[in-house]
């Protein structure tokens, strides 16, 4: 301890300023207390408003990162990321900071809505009637109540939202008593979580990238698109930085993960699967595989799978990936002798009609160099369970809507296929309810989706709870208006990518804008009025109880206080653990035989090639000259259906030109910036939509043979900043006065004035046989100027 | 002795007056290489006075270089020290401290977070492009904090002046505590200036005080 007195300590303050007084400030870096706080209080630099903050979680994408809401007088002012997340760590995406946009859209719906007019009418003037939420309640009750009177309360068909948690959605359709809650999983990717639940027992995986040495990528993008978005996206640029990784990206198109690699190969379109094989065999060849991994820790020894694989010769591949065959060599030894290394896939590699054959394929090359759940290798996720409440409502026999016999293995529903399996009459529907989801957009076929949509013999009665007036909306009798994902409560977990398991509370940051309700209100006040027995399971004295019973079995979390402790601060994990590498040496993987299924009786049992197996796109070789793959692809800047209204995000990207090469254009005698047409042949399957429109954009960024549009832009529905105001409603339900929508300066630019277009509608159902998950990946279209 | 802090309002105002023109000395010290006048300053027989009481003594080698020369050197010293090329003090509170979760400690890693997010709470608006946790940021931010505790003394509000101190004492304990005397040896370690080692001296002893580490008498 040293001593100072208060007299000396002031003249050394004096002195101080004296030498400051002389020496000129270089660089001030602060610009310190200008609007000085009082007491630890946020407040407005310029208002001098005091702020409150309060911890949430982000729906502006599936991550689901944590998110800081800055509130001023009840007015949402600035979204910023929570450190307390393990995910982002205090980072936020452009997404998740525009969800201002979201929440304060000047035409988002605030009352509820019934339909007037004939059913599809959504647009015309005249077509919706602004009622009360009692009448609206009351409508919603009778229908319902006149279904299960019928005794038909599996004619109930819930399509959830994916993004959220939506389990109560699927409590509410089991309570009523129908199977029929139906996720969208299978529009955006379930081929990969089928193929990684049959072959290591978890729907899904986690890259180890941070800790890897070389990360080899096939198709996928974290640093603009992948799940856990900003946590991956951090976590694979300090492997790169810190970590030294050295990155090796097979695709068909530049993407800025590509642009952060070492090498990107461009791989003729839906041949990656025997890439991947090709790779597998090589390591095999050359004796680079861990013989001891493979012998403990999969159901195929060393020399059957060596034997199997040899019909992949890097020869075959050259000529048929278009990768040379010293590549492919150099790669998998490299991959093989490199420790750790992980394989990075997402659902791109797998939306095809071979997906789940091609996941199964990249799985192996990390399988057979042993880099299996270990630092820097490939990991199996790691995620905390919920508890459905008790008492939880029985789960009704399955149908032909959740679970379609002839997808056994897909364990999440086939909701690409619903509204295929609806006009086919597979099952009748009494009430339709769609939550949060834009299936019209989103699915592929959108336009028979409509069709089927405004049919009132297909679906009776629609009812579609949503924030917005979307394309689905569009087509429903009621619409009941929901809050926004900053406006209630959910609880959200997700796999970590930082292979710790988190938890994460979605809480109001502001009070529901207007008339709008909350989800666990209206399935709650819902579940009562009809009754019938599916009120007990609603029985919550509050929001409070039913999150809390949620979260009871996560021990750690309860004892410091649990939905206490979330509330405070967004999320929780435990702070003293660590990643458990290497958990399934003591219990084994979840599968039948407790190992790696590299040869799969399940598959076996489906028809489905036992092993990983290269099946060639039945179009591939017969590609005329004029005929391209389409690829539709995410950016970091829309989310699919759900972010287009947000001005900030739509400022940046609203249009979509299609990407060609100029090798592919000189050919075809397209310049850059010509209007193209976009056509299915007649005899590559089924959609009612044939064509899509659009401008060329000339670049080497990707293979000769494809061509790409971006994805989550050209609304034809959703409020004007979607659409760049130039499809005005005749008679807008209720416009708010909003400056941002007199800012929309793009919306005389391009053919679609500023909006884009959506390619999806041409795109046929296509799904894996195996994963039933959609293979966006394979259509083929040809190109032709305008 | 139990100390009772200061003896009236108009001495724990030239306290925090004081304090904020030895911390903005310190941002100052800590942001780039002194100028001839930041020599000369510190040369004064005030100062010298002054420093002598919180033991930092410059010999006379130092007071009797010619301060044109000085700079020169000092500059040399100071890119050296702080910026490389080759090994180097990072000036940054992440690159000493490891966060919760974080198996060492890395640049822009979570202190520099929660350094960023304190700043965010008590209203300091940081220029653009600079990086928070910088050891004359952390300066800097405390010089705004004290001299907002003065302002607050001299209107008489001694209830916001006393949430401004309390303010100071956390973001002292919390954050420069945790680095500064690690910092302040490796500076002792790799400089042969006894200008950086006493200037890091004077940072550490300063740090110490705020923090009650240093017995502060009347």
């Amino acid at each position: 301890m040293r001593t100072i007195s208060r007299r000396d300590f002031i003249k050394l303050g004096v002195a101080s300023a004296a030498v400051m007084a002389v020496e000129s400030q270089l660089n001030p870096i602060a610009y310190a207390a200008e609007q000085l706080i009082e007491g630890g209080r946020s407040v407005n630099r310029t208002s001098g408003l005091p702020r409150s903050f309060l911890p949430s979680t982000c729906m502006q994408c599936p991550a689901g990162c944590g998110i800081i809401g800055y509130v001023e007088e009840s007015h949402l002012v600035k979204i910023g990321g929570n450190t307390k997340n393990l995910s982002n760590q205090g980072t936020l995406c452009a997404r998740g900071q525009a969800g201002i946009n979201a929440v304060y859209d000047p035409e988002r719906l605030l009352k509820p809505l019934k339909r007037v007019g004939a059913r599809g009418d959504g647009r015309e003037s005249g077509a919706w009637e602004e009622i009360e939420w009692d009448q609206a309640m009351e409508e919603v009750t009778g229908a319902l109540t006149s279904l299960k009177s019928e005794g038909g309360s599996r004619k109930l068909v819930f399509l959830t939202e994916d993004r959220f948690e939506d389990d109560l959605g699927t409590r509410f359709t089991h309570a009523f008593g129908s199977p029929n809650a139906i996720g969208s999983l299978s529009v955006f990717g379930s081929n990969k979580a089928v193929a990684n639940q049959i072959t290591w027992g978890a729907d899904g995986d986690m890259p180890d990238v941070a800790n890897s040495k070389f990360i080899l990528v096939f198709g996928a993008n974290p640093l603009e698109s992948n799940p856990q978005y900003v946590g991956m996206a951090r976590r694979f640029i300090n492997g790169l930085s810190s970590n030294q990784a050295k990155v090796v990206v097979f695709d068909v198109r530049l993407t800025n993960t590509s642009m952060m690699s070492n090498q990107l190969h461009y791989v003729n379109p839906g041949t990656m699967g025997l890439l991947i094989l090709t790779m597998a065999n090589v390591i095999m060849q050359e004796g680079l595989f861990k013989r001891s991994f493979i012998e403990k820790w999969t159901n195929i020894t060393p020399e059957e799978l060596a034997g199997n694989l040899t019909q992949y010769t890097p020869e075959r591949a050259e000529a048929e990936t278009g990768v040379e065959a010293a590549v492919i060599r150099a790669t998998a030894t490299e991959f093989a002798t490199t420790e750790p290394a992980t394989t990075f896939t997402d659902a791109t590699l797998s939306s095809h009609i071979s997906g789940v054959q091609n996941e199964r394929a990249a799985m192996l090359l990390s399988i057979i160099t042993g880099n299996i759940d270990l630092r820097g290798g490939l990991c199996l996720p790691r995620k905390f369970d919920l508890v459905e409440p008790e008492p939880a409502p029985p789960v009704p026999a399955p149908s032909a809507l959740s679970n379609p016999p002839q997808f056994p293995l897909a364990s999440q529903q086939v909701g690409v296929g619903t509204f295929k399996q609806i006009k086919d009459l597979v099952e009748p529907v009494g009430v339709l309810i769609t939550h949060g989801v834009n299936p019209v957009y989103s699915n592929p076929d959108g336009g028979m989706v409509e069709d089927v949509l405004r049919d009132e013999t297909l679906i009776p009665y629609h009812v579609a709870i949503t924030p917005f007036f979307t394309e689905t909306a569009e087509y429903a009798d009621i619409i009941l208006p929901e809050t926004t994902y900053l406006e209630d409560y959910n609880i959200e977990v997700r796999s970590s990518p930082e292979l710790v398991p988190m938890v994460g509370l979605r809480q109001p940051v502001i009070q529901p804008l207007k008339e709008t309700r909350s989800f666990y209100d209206i399935a709650t006040e819902l579940a009562t009025k009809v009754g019938g027995g599916m009120e007990k399971y609603f029985d919550f004295s509050s929001v409070d109880e039913y999150l809390a019973a949620r979260i009871s079995r996560i021990d750690g979390l309860t004892q410091i206080g649990g939905l206490d402790y979330l509330k405070q601060h967004g999320a929780w994990y435990d702070p003293r653990s660590r990643p458990d590498y290497g958990a399934y040496q003591k219990a084994g993987f979840n599968t039948p035989s407790g190992k790696i299924e590299v040869k799969s009786q399940q598959l076996a049992e489906v028809g489905a090639p036992i092993l990983p197996t290269y099946q060639p796109l039945t179009f591939m070789g017969q590609l005329s000259e004029r005929d391209m793959v389409l690829t539709i692809y995410d950016t970091a800047l829309q989310t699919d259906a759900y972010t287009a209204n947000c001005m900030w995000l739509s400022e940046i990207l609203h249009d979509n030109p299609v990407w060609i090469n100029p090798k592919t254009a000189e050919e075809m005698g397209i310049e850059d910036g010509d209007t193209v047409k976009l056509t299915r042949p007649s005899n590559v399957g089924e959609a009612k939509e044939r064509s899509v429109t659009t401008t060329a954009y000339l670049t080497e960024g990707i293979h000769p043979k494809v061509v790409a549009m971006a994805n989550g832009v050209g609304h034809t529905a959703f409020g004007r900043i979607a659409q760049a105001e130039t499809i005005p409603y005749k008679e807008p339900p209720k416009v708010l006065r909003d400056p941002n929508t007199e800012l929309v300066w793009w919306s005389e630019r391009g053919i679609y004035k500023g909006k884009g277009v959506n390619p999806k509608p041409i795109v046929p159902i296509s799904l894996d046989p195996v994963g039933g998950g959609e293979a966006w990946n394979d259509m083929v279209v040809t190109v032709a100027k305008l | 002795m139990i100390d009772q802090g200061p003896r009236d309002a108009g001495q724990a105002r030239e306290l925090a007056k004081a304090r904020a023109a030895l911390y903005r000395l310190l941002s100052r010290v800590f942001v780039a290489k002194p100028t001839e006048e930041l020599l000369r300053g510190l040369k004064d027989k005030e100062m010298l006075d002054a420093l002598a009481a919180y033991e930092v003594v410059f010999g006379p080698d130092f007071i009797a270089a010619a301060e044109e020369q000085q700079a020169r050197e000092l500059a040399v010293e100071y890119t050296r020290l702080f910026f490389g090329p080759g090994p180097h003090i990072a000036p940054f509170e992440s690159v000493f401290v490891r966060g919760e979760g974080e198996d060492r400690p890395r640049l822009w890693g979570q202190a520099t977070v929660e350094v960023a997010n304190f700043y965010r709470e008590a209203g300091l608006e940081m220029a653009e492009g600079v990086t928070p946790d910088h050891l004359s940021l952390e300066f800097e931010a405390m010089a705004a904090l004290a001299q907002a505790e003065a302002d607050k003394r001299v209107e008489g509000d001694a209830e916001s002046a006393e949430q401004l101190l309390a303010m100071q004492d956390r973001f002292c304990r919390e954050h420069l505590l945790r680095w500064v005397p690690a910092l302040c040896r490796e500076v002792d370690r790799s400089s042969e200036s006894s200008f950086y080692r006493n200037m890091a001296l004077l940072a550490q002893n300063q740090v110490r005080t705020q923090c009650g580490e240093n017995d502060l008498i009347c």
